[in-house]
């Protein structure tokens, strides 16, 4: 052992981290797909079923249609992040990059949410739009108005979450942005300034050219923790997914199904493996084509 | 005549951006002043200054319910997250790029995994590992969970190793100094300004986590700080004095700690971006 650690002395710096690594966080993933083929409820025996928590999954009258409104809530989350969060981060970080006035005070309170822990989030934003005690309906009532059901609304629920998220979450990907802008050469901008180019030439024609990696960057990341998302709905809409299941999302799906007894009374881990194993296989899909995606744009 | 519509829009946007940000400002400082007034006083008065002082929400929580429990659990289990995180990166990132072997590319791949298969995805057979280590409900069950989070922190150690000049080594190790030797006690200095950002980051990400420990660690008397403003706020109307205290003793720190490093923990993130 000891020669070996002589001869080779990476073994001796990557092993320890390597088998905490291994253990916690790769072999998780394949006994996931391992348990997806089995009936279990935990404790005792597993029963070998095949496909049947997959067939379940998908064709199921009444776990199905619950599995697609999730599933569909994710997309339409993945859809807000890609359209409105990303572009207003990129933009915000422009903002930020020409030096407005106060640029260094709103950085920092731009980014100041992200400290914030999702629990607190959630609280600040009951505070606001809960139908019964929130402040949004007090305020509307004192002017007058008719209140709202905010986040009892299956309408209005999920824009809240996402412009809970644009608040919250608008500070890790501006920033990217940011600093990338701040590495594009300074002689770049100015010889576009020497020929005349105005501020919106010079951000579609220089700095956005110069942005597509961070933008492979934000939304590849923000894609995979999209397809995960749990916190932020969870507290807001509870266990059950919310007014009319508009705040339910896979991942709270799974909780319900695993943690709780959800299908049939009792509790399947394996059921709770197969979706699992169908966003693991979602995330692989849809990471893999917005990276050729954008690797193709930046060739351009 | 175009100088001056440009120092306009400029403006403009500084006041659309105040406006945007003082939303931030206010639900602090509001939440902040509600956490001094009497639970009758907030029935009537949620927005505003409080009209008479009372320091009985914080009294109550903390003498009566085990916030300093809840608070050592989480800082507990944040320090030694993190600093165990940090030292288990910082050898697997040194030992792949210092070091010359085969299927070396591998063993780095490997390490990113992570990152593309979020642990809230993975908590069901996580679960079952956990409960076969007799670690389900422990602290150090949930500290090895964080630990396994390396792929962000091993990714941005590579590439930082990878710069420093192998001739820092190649002195020490003629003087016949030992690779951990070295390691510890000349690479581990110079690279302090990283790990001083990575730890801000991680250690911020721990102490907010929520999922981790609401799955992991049911037992009231492991409960992190965290989940202690969870159980307040899902008893908020019968509890709501006491959850504005909770919240703002949660805050605190992790503000202090903001306001005095923002610039280290935005470098944080920056740098462990994965640029091609």
């Amino acid at each position: 052992m000891k020669n070996l650690l002589k001869s080779k002395p990476q073994i001796g710096f990557i092993l320890p981290g390597f088998l905490i690594y291994t253990i916690f966080a790769i072999i998780p993933i394949f006994s996931a797909m391992y348990y997806s083929f089995f009936e279990w409820p935990g404790i005792g025996e597993k029963t070998f079923v095949g496909l049947d928590n997959f067939i379940t999954l998908f064709t199921d009258e009444t776990v199905a249609p619950i599995f697609y409104n999730a599933l569909f809530n994710n997309l339409k989350y993945i859809l807000c992040i890609w359209f409105v969060i990303t572009p207003v981060q990129f933009i915000l970080a422009y903002i930020l990059f020409i030096k407005i006035r106060g640029a260094q005070y709103f950085k920092l309170m731009l980014f100041l949410p992200y400290v914030i822990s999702s629990t607190i989030i959630g609280f600040f934003t009951t505070l606001i739009f809960d139908p019964n005690i929130g402040s949004l309906n007090a305020v509307i009532e004192s002017m007058g108005g008719t209140r709202g059901l905010w986040l009892g609304d299956p309408n209005m629920a999920f824009k809240i979450l996402i412009l809970v998220v644009l608040w919250q979450g608008i500070g890790t990907g501006m920033m990217i942005f940011y600093s990338d802008m701040q590495g594009i050469p300074n002689s770049l901008i100015e010889a576009s300034e020497m020929d005349g180019a105005n501020e919106w030439v010079k951000l579609t024609k220089i700095i956005f050219p110069m942005s597509i990696s961070s933008f492979t960057t934000n939304m590849v990341m923000s894609t995979i923790w999209a397809l995960a998302v749990f916190d932020l709905p969870f507290l807001l809409g509870g266990v059950t997914g919310g007014a009319d299941k508009s705040l339910d999302f896979v991942n709270i799906m799974f909780y319900r199904y695993t943690f709780g007894t959800a299908l049939n009374g009792k509790s399947n881990m394996g059921f709770g493996a197969a979706i699992s194993v169908v966003m693991f296989l979602i995330i692989a899909v849809i990471t893999l084509v917005l990276t050729q995606l954008l690797k193709k744009l930046e060739k351009n | 005549m175009k100088k001056k519509q440009d120092t306009l829009l400029r403006n403009a946007l500084s006041l659309l951006l105040l406006l945007f940000t003082s939303i931030t400002l206010i639900l602090l400082v509001n939440t902040f002043m509600n956490s001094f007034k009497s639970s009758s006083e907030l029935a009537r008065n949620t927005f505003g200054f409080p009209s008479t002082i009372t320091l009985q929400n914080y009294i109550t929580v903390i003498t009566e319910d085990n916030f300093f429990k809840y608070l050592f659990n989480s800082l507990f289990i944040t320090l030694v997250g993190v600093f165990f995180l940090l030292l288990l990166s910082a050898m697997v990132a040194y030992g792949i790029s210092r070091y010359e072997f085969k299927r070396k590319e591998v063993v780095s791949t490997y390490f990113l995994i992570g990152m593309m298969f979020p642990v809230q995805l993975c908590v069901m057979p996580l679960f079952v590992i956990l409960r076969n280590m007799q670690l389900l409900n422990t602290m150090t069950g949930v500290i090895l969970l964080y630990i396994a989070g390396m792929s962000f922190p091993v990714f941005t150690l590579t590439k930082f190793f990878r710069n420093i000049p192998a001739s820092i080594e190649e002195s020490a190790r003629l003087d016949g100094a030992s690779e951990f030797r070295i390691f510890f006690s000349i690479i581990i200095p110079i690279c302090k300004p990283v790990l001083a950002t990575l730890g801000l980051i991680n250690g911020i990400r721990i102490w907010n986590d929520f999922y981790i420990p609401m799955v992991f660690l049911s037992d009231s008397n492991k409960r992190t700080l965290m989940l202690s403003v969870y159980k307040y706020m899902s008893d908020f109307v019968r509890n709501w004095d006491l959850t504005f205290a909770a919240v703002v003793l949660t805050l605190i720190p992790i503000l202090i700690l903001y306001f005095l490093c923002s610039s280290q923990i935005v470098e944080g993130i920056t740098d462990g971006t994965v640029k091609e």
